[in-house]
């Protein structure tokens, strides 16, 4: 029951973290139909920037992390533009671009930060609580609450703002949103910007867990774009639940099935798409490929 | 430009035609003899693990330097041309096909005996010579004649961290924990095998991948076992968070290990608070270790503005090794100069080297333990 509880709690953290990674995948997939393989490297970006600011820069943690989020939308904006000549063009061209933005980020992270890497204190330097012997360290609390709230904020946006309706719009139908007057490529680089800050926030917070350095893009993205097609991809409370289900099932294979439980990871992930290719969520909406 | 240079040309080449002409002499390698001595270092300078490369090609670059400011192999300057395996076999074998097409008398690296290991059989076939960073019994076990070793194995290590756990401190109940990768995998079966030839029987045994970030289902349930120790097999990064991670689940056991976990990327990733205590086995415990080790820092320092570490050190120690060998054997490659680094005798930064026929030169590691987050030697019981 311990280990049971115990590994809940380490698979939801890291689940939490993986839904940040999936919504950034989905809301650029499900506005443009475009899965952004850089996505991986702006987390890794997003974690340098907001453990630079926070450790050499001495910000607050929030505030590094605030900034880390602005500096990666920005990173978001540059890549949606340069792509933008190919929207509704070429596709595959598309594709290819963020897969070679993502090499660039990770090159010039190497270039700037050196490939060694950094371990980024918590800031949250207290004693894990302990409920019956259940360890629950307070950042992993931490972190939980901020990958809620952000989830709620992305809802209330969606869903309450004219900016938001308008990304719905285009993600349902580009052509019919323009010709009621909305800007689609105003609307893709915004869902450029919010994946982006999304990663940010991912990579922000996943730094004091882990270990900061130029390649930690790389699992995290594969974890993160896996995550999303789990949960069904496009859909944001697919993101959620695909991120949860995934940390989860991560910490349990690892649990049971030891050094095969990444093979196992994706063997079920593997079956559970081939009985449902749409994911636990899977829209309709989103079909622009 | 050319004025200066011309005659240098001109007299070599004159050199080299005689050469050619001499009888009963390998037209081959004295048509080179007079150019630079061509050197190859191999390591990861992307990828995961390209820290280590980083590292190691340091360690290397300094020692070449130093033997080329000092008036090179008899006269003859060292070109140290560097190469990225990323970290990846298949990367090493293309690479390892490159150095021989290219005239390439011997290779300094990899630090991934994953990467060694498949470059070991075209090396050897081409006869160049290769003194690699890794540490895993397996590349000893391939009595390769042209693969060195710049550290111990992972037997060794292991042997003397059992040495001190169970025979020094009497700690019977241990548990282990380490990734099913080269370097781990190695760890696991060297520690297992020194426990059982003391009778000990590991009270729990969990293995994850390199890749895993988060352990708690295994520490949980190694923290049920209650165990005395904790052996890490793992790299520098993943120790960090095992120890971490093992810590914030109030885990008490003395965490131990190899290399790795005497760096400040573990030291860091950890939290100098969970990694205090904790147990390393390693050849090179600190600059401050001897006057050699303190001339070697300071020169390192100097030439790359950051503190030296083991892998710069031993990397180091292969490179003086390779020069002293190419200055028996004049520059000249192949078996000679593989028997060459066999017979050469050095007193390096790890210890003193004298190579076995399995390619291992060091036999002994030195215990020391984390302190306010720097490693301090233990006078090994």
């Amino acid at each position: 029951m311990q280990v049971f509880l115990q590994t809940l709690i380490g698979g939801v953290t890291f689940g939490a973290v993986y839904a940040l990674v999936a919504m950034g995948f989905s809301i650029v997939y499900r506005t443009m139909g475009l899965v952004n393989f850089a996505h991986g490297n702006v987390v890794m970006i997003g974690a340098y920037a907001a453990s630079n600011l926070y450790m050499f820069a001495k910000l607050p943690f929030p505030v590094a992390v605030a900034v880390a989020i602005a500096v990666t939308a920005l990173i978001g904006l540059v890549i949606e533009r340069v792509l933008r000549p190919l929207e509704n063009k070429d596709f595959d061209l598309m594709l290819i671009g963020t897969i070679g933005f993502g090499t660039v980020l990770e090159a010039g992270a190497i270039r700037v930060f050196g490939a060694t890497g950094h371990a980024v204190p918590s800031p949250v330097a207290t004693a894990p609580l302990d409920v019956a012997g259940i360890k629950i360290p307070t950042y992993s609390l931490l972190v939980i609450a901020v990958a809620a709230a952000a989830t709620v904020l992305l809802g209330l946006f969606l869903q309450r703002t004219k900016r938001g309706a308008a990304m719905q719009a285009v993600a349902m139908d580009h052509e019919a949103a323009t010709a009621v007057g909305i800007h689609v490529g105003r609307s893709n680089a915004m869902a450029f910007a919010i994946g982006a800050g999304l990663a940010a926030l991912a990579g922000g917070l996943i730094g004091p867990m882990l270990y900061v350095n130029p390649t930690m893009g790389g699992s995290l993205g594969i974890k993160g774009f896996a995550a999303a097609i789990f949960g069904g991809f496009g859909s944001m409370r697919g993101a959620i639940a695909g991120g949860m289900a995934f940390g989860l099932l991560d910490s349990f294979a690892a649990g049971h099935f030891q050094e095969y439980s990444e093979l196992v990871t994706f063997l079920v992930f593997a079956a559970i798409v081939m009985v449902r290719p749409t994911g636990i969520f899977g829209e309709t909406t989103v079909n622009r490929a | 430009m050319f004025p200066a240079r011309f005659p240098i040309a001109a007299a070599s080449l004159i050199v080299t035609l005689t050469a050619c002409s001499a009888p009963g002499q390998q037209s081959g390698k004295q048509a080179v003899a007079t150019g630079p001595i061509k050197v190859a270092n191999i390591n990861a300078q992307s990828g995961q693990l390209s820290s280590l490369g980083k590292w190691e090609n340091k360690g290397v670059k300094l020692a070449v330097d130093e033997a080329n400011k000092a008036g090179g192999v008899n006269g003859r300057q060292i070109q140290l041309d560097l190469f990225d395996d990323q970290g990846d076999p298949t990367v090493g074998t293309n690479l390892a096909r490159k150095i021989a097409g290219e005239g390439y008398v011997a290779m300094l690296g990899t630090a991934e005996s994953a990467v060694t290991l498949a470059m070991a059989p075209i090396l050897k076939d081409a006869g160049i010579p290769n003194i690699t960073s890794g540490q895993s019994p397996k590349l000893a076990a391939l009595k390769s004649p042209f693969l060195f070793l710049n550290a111990p194995t992972s037997v060794t290590y292991d042997e003397t961290l059992a040495k001190y756990l169970v025979d020094g401190k009497g700690y019977k109940k241990i548990a282990l924990i380490s990734n099913n990768g080269t370097y781990g995998a190695g760890e696991h079966d060297a520690f297992l095998a020194a426990l059982k030839s003391r009778n000990v029987t590991p009270i729990a045994d969990e293995a994850v991948t390199p890749d895993q970030k988060d352990f708690s289902a295994s520490l949980t349930a190694i923290r049920q076992k209650n165990p005395d120790v904790l052996f890490v097999g793992a790299e520098e990064v993943e120790s960090g968070l095992i120890a971490k991670q093992a810590r914030e689940l109030g885990l008490k056991a003395v965490l131990a290990g190899g290399a790795p976990m005497g760096t400040d990327v573990y030291v860091t990733t950890a939290g100098a608070d969970n990694a205090e205590g904790s147990v390393i086995s390693s050849p090179y415990l600190s600059n401050d270790a001897s006057q050699a080790s303190k001339t070697f820092s300071a020169s390192y320092q100097a030439a790359f503005g950051e503190a030296a570490e083991l892998h710069g050190a031993k990397a180091y120690d292969g490179a003086k090794i390779l020069i002293e060998a190419l200055k028996q054997t004049k520059g000249a490659g192949g078996r000679p100069l593989a028997d060459a680094i066999r017979a050469v005798k050095h007193d390096g930064l790890l210890g003193d080297f004298a190579y076995d026929g399995s390619g291992v030169g060091i036999h002994a590691t030195q215990i020391g333990l984390i302190k306010a987050g720097k490693i301090v030697a233990e006078s090994a019981g």
